[in-house]
C-alpha cells in the first residue's frame, strides 16, 4: 500500500491540534494538505511552524483533501463535518462527537448521505494495554466481566473548555467519553442507565469541574467514571486514564499512561512525568487513514461517538434531576 | 484493666495481641465457637478458655472485646453491659440498625462504655489527611476517592459469605471508608451505589456519597483484590490534593526463592505501635479518665446506618436521601 491519503487539519482551537499536526506530518501514509482555521492568525502560525500550507478558505482546504481531522471547539464539529461531507471529504472528529445529540446525529446523517466516513478520536482504544485487555476479555481470561471503575482525571485545560456554549459543558463533556467508549468496546455492550454527581468546586467555573458517573450496562455489569479536572497545577503530568476491571476469574488494572520517566527539573523548578509509551494519537490517526485507503470501515465510527456522547448527556440530566437516567429516555 | 475476648479469629487475635502489650492490661479469658478454637490464643495470652456467656458474667472481667461474627455482636454486648462490663465491639457495631440501637440503650442504661473498633481513625495516614483538611491546607474539599480491597475472605471464614451474618463487602470493608468520610467531612446528604456478588466469595461495590454542597465522594470496596489487602485515597481540595496508596508505602519488603512474600521469614513492622494497639491504648486511657471513647455506640450506629443505606441503594437502584440517626 504505497498510496498516501491527502489529509488536512481544520482549526487549531483544540489543545490536541498541534499534536495532530505533528502526526499528520509524520505519518507515512499521509500527505498533509495543510491547515484552515477560523482564527487566521492562529492557523497561519501553526502552518508556518509545521511547514504546512495555510488555507485562507475552508473550501480551499477541502478541495485539496480526501479527509480532514477536525480539532475545533466542540460546538463547531457539526458545521465543519457537514461542509466536509458536502465536498465528499472523510472526517475524523475530535471528541466529543458534538455538544448535543441532535448535532451528533446530523453529522452521522450528513456523512452517510455523502458516502464519506466519519471517525471519532478515541485514542484509548489504541493503547496496547487496552488492546491486550480486550483480547483477554474476548478469550475468556477474565470470565464474565462484572464491574469497571474508570478514571480520566486531568488538569483544567483552560481556553474554551470551561465555556458551556463552545464545549457543551465542562469536565463531563471533556473526559467522560474516553472512558465510556473504552468500557463499551471492552464489554461489547451498551449503556442502559447513568447516574451522576457533579459540582463546580475548584476553579470557579460556570461548568462542572468535578464529576462521578455510575452506569449500568444492558448486560448487567456496572461501571463508574471519574471525569474530574481534579489534577492540581503542580501535578507532574496532565492527568491519566485508568481502568479497574473486575471479572469472575480475574481482576485487571490498566493505567494507560503509566510508562513515564520522572524528571526532577531544577531549571524549570518542578517535577514532570515524561511519557515514553506508544504515541496513541499516531496509532489512532494511522488506523483511520489505513482503513480509508483500504476501503474498510474506520475502526471508531460516528455511531461510537454518539453512544459515548449519550452517556455525557445523560449525566447532565441525572445531575439536574438527582436521579438515575435511562439512555432510552434521553434518545426520545 | 482485665479483658475478656469473645472470638479468636482475625479480629479477636488482633485485639488480644494489641491489648497484651499495654501496661496494666491483662487478657484473662478467651472464648470461641467451637470452644477449642480459643485454646491457642488463650495460651498466648496466658488466659483461660471460657464460653462467651461465662466471660460476659465473669467477676474478674472489666471489659469485653466483642470480636464474634457480626450478627452475634448485639447479643453478647448486651449481656456484658448487663453485668456492668465495658464493651469494645469490632466494627460494624452490629448487623442491623435495631441490634445497634439495643446495644446503645443497654450500655447507656448500665452506665458502661460502648466503643466501636473503627480503627482507621487511628491510622496515621488518615489522621494526617484529617489534620490537613481541618487546618485548611487542602482548602475546601472538592472530590475524594477511597479504595479498599482484599482477596475473598470468605474462603477462610464462611460466615462472611452469608449476607445475613456479615452484611458482605459493604458492611465488612466499605464501612471503614464510610466511617472515614463521616469523620473527615461530617454527614452526607445522599447515597447511590452498585454491587455484585460473584462465585467463590467474590464481591465488589461502588458507592457515590454526596454532601449538601461539597465534596463528592466515591468509594470502592472489593473482595476481588486477589493480590491481597490494599487501601488508597485521593483527596482533592480547592488548594491541593493528597494521594495515599498502601502498595507504595511499605518501608520493608522481603523476597526469597520461596516466592514474593515467601514464608514469614522476618517480622515486617511498619509502625512502632500498630493502629490497633493505639486504638486500645486510647480507649483504656479514656475509660480511666471517665471520658467518652473516640467512636462510641452512637457514632458506630451512624456509620452502620450509612452502610445500610449503601446496600439499600445498590439493591433498589434508587438514590437514598441520608438522614443520620441521632
Amino acid at each position: 500500500m504505497s498510496r498516501r491519503l491527502r489529509v488536512g487539519l481544520i482549526s487549531c482551537a483544540h489543545v490536541h491540534a498541534l499534536g495532530l499536526a505533528n502526526t499528520l506530518q509524520a505519518l507515512e501514509h499521509v500527505e498533509f494538505t495543510g491547515i484552515h482555521d477560523e482564527e487566521p492568525a492562529r492557523g497561519n502560525a501553526a502552518a508556518t511552524e509545521h511547514g504546512a500550507r495555510w488555507h485562507e478558505t475552508l473550501d480551499g482546504l477541502l478541495a485539496a483533501s480526501e479527509a480532514v481531522v477536525i480539532a475545533s471547539t466542540n460546538v463547531d464539529h457539526r458545521r465543519y463535518t457537514e461542509a466536509a461531507a458536502t465536498m465528499g471529504v472523510h472526517v475524523l472528529s475530535e471528541k466529543p462527537l458534538a455538544t448535543t445529540l441532535a448535532d451528533g446525529r446530523a453529522m452521522i446523517d450528513a456523512c452517510r448521505r455523502a458516502g464519506v466516513q466519519l471517525g471519532v478520536a478515541f485514542p484509548v482504544r489504541s493503547s496496547p494495554a487496552v488492546v491486550a485487555l480486550k483480547e483477554a476479555i474476548a478469550g475468556g481470561t477474565l470470565g464474565r466481566m462484572r464491574a469497571v471503575r474508570a478514571t480520566n482525571p486531568g488538569q483544567y485545560p483552560g481556553r474554551w473548555f470551561g465555556d458551556k456554549h463552545l464545549a457543551g459543558g465542562g469536565a463531563v463533556m471533556d473526559h467522560t467519553v474516553h472512558a465510556a467508549d473504552a468500557i463499551r468496546w471492552l464489554a461489547g455492550d451498551e449503556f442502559a442507565r447513568v447516574h451522576a454527581e457533579l459540582g463546580s468546586f475548584i476553579y470557579g467555573l460556570a461548568v462542572e469541574d468535578c464529576g462521578v458517573l455510575t452506569c449500568d450496562l444492558v448486560g448487567g455489569a456496572f461501571a463508574s467514571i471519574d471525569c474530574s479536572w481534579s489534577r492540581p497545577r503542580t501535578f507532574p503530568t496532565w492527568g491519566g486514564v485508568t481502568l479497574h476491571v473486575v471479572g469472575e476469574k480475574a481482576t485487571v488494572d490498566v493505567d494507560v499512561f503509566r510508562q513515564t520517566l520522572t524528571h526532577y527539573d531544577d531549571t524549570a523548578g518542578y517535577t514532570r512525568l515524561l511519557g515514553w509509551g506508544d504515541d496513541l494519537t499516531a496509532r489512532m490517526v494511522g488506523d483511520f487513514v489505513d482503513a480509508i485507503l483500504a476501503g474498510r470501515d474506520v475502526p471508531i465510527s460516528g455511531d461510537d461517538g454518539l453512544r459515548a456522547l449519550e452517556v455525557a448527556i445523560a449525566a447532565y440530566r441525572s445531575a439536574e434531576t438527582k436521579r438515575p437516567v435511562a439512555i432510552a429516555d434521553i434518545r426520545a | 484493666m482485665r479483658v475478656g475476648v469473645l472470638g479468636a479469629g482475625f479480629a479477636g487475635a488482633m485485639h488480644a495481641h494489641s491489648a497484651l502489650g499495654l501496661d496494666d492490661v491483662q487478657v484473662v479469658a478467651v472464648a470461641a465457637l467451637p470452644l477449642d478454637h480459643a485454646a491457642a490464643l488463650a495460651k498466648e495470652c496466658g488466659a483461660r478458655v471460657a464460653t462467651a456467656e461465662e466471660i460476659c458474667a465473669a467477676p474478674d472481667v472489666d471489659l469485653v472485646v466483642v470480636a464474634t461474627p457480626t450478627h452475634l455482636h448485639a447479643e453478647y454486648a448486651i449481656a456484658a453491659a448487663k453485668s456492668g462490663k465495658h464493651v469494645f465491639c469490632e466494627k460494624p457495631i452490629a448487623r442491623t440498625r435495631e441490634q445497634a440501637e439495643a446495644m446503645v440503650r443497654a450500655c447507656d442504661a448500665a452506665g458502661v462504655t460502648l466503643a466501636v473498633g473503627h480503627v482507621v481513625r487511628y491510622f496515621p495516614e488518615y489522621q494526617r489527611a484529617k489534620q490537613l483538611l481541618d487546618d485548611g491546607t487542602l482548602g475546601r474539599p472538592a472530590i475524594a476517592t477511597l479504595v479498599r480491597g482484599n482477596f475473598s475472605v470468605g474462603s477462610a471464614r464462611e460466615w462472611y459469605l452469608d449476607p445475613a451474618k456479615s452484611g458482605g463487602v459493604v458492611l465488612d470493608l466499605m464501612l471503614h471508608d464510610l466511617d472515614t468520610v463521616r469523620w473527615w467531612f461530617g454527614e452526607p446528604s445522599r447515597v447511590y451505589a452498585r454491587r455484585f456478588t460473584g462465585s467463590a466469595g467474590l464481591e465488589y461495590a461502588l458507592a457515590t456519597i454526596r454532601y449538601d454542597d461539597r465534596p463528592i465522594v466515591h468509594i470502592e470496596a472489593s473482595w476481588a483484590e486477589h493480590s491481597g489487602f490494599r487501601t488508597g485515597f485521593e483527596l482533592r481540595g480547592d488548594r491541593g490534593m493528597l494521594v495515599h496508596d498502601s502498595r507504595a508505602a511499605s518501608p520493608l519488603t522481603v523476597q526469597s526463592p520461596a516466592g514474593p512474600s515467601g514464608p514469614a521469614m522476618m517480622a515486617t513492622p511498619t509502625l512502632s505501635e500498630s493502629p490497633y494497639r493505639r486504638q486500645l491504648r486510647d480507649l483504656f486511657a479514656r475509660i480511666r479518665r471517665g471520658e467518652r471513647p473516640r467512636v462510641d455506640g452512637h457514632e458506630g450506629l451512624r456509620s452502620l446506618a450509612l452502610g445500610l443505606a449503601v446496600i439499600e441503594s445498590a439493591d433498589s437502584g434508587a438514590v437514598i436521601e441520608w438522614k443520620a440517626p441521632a
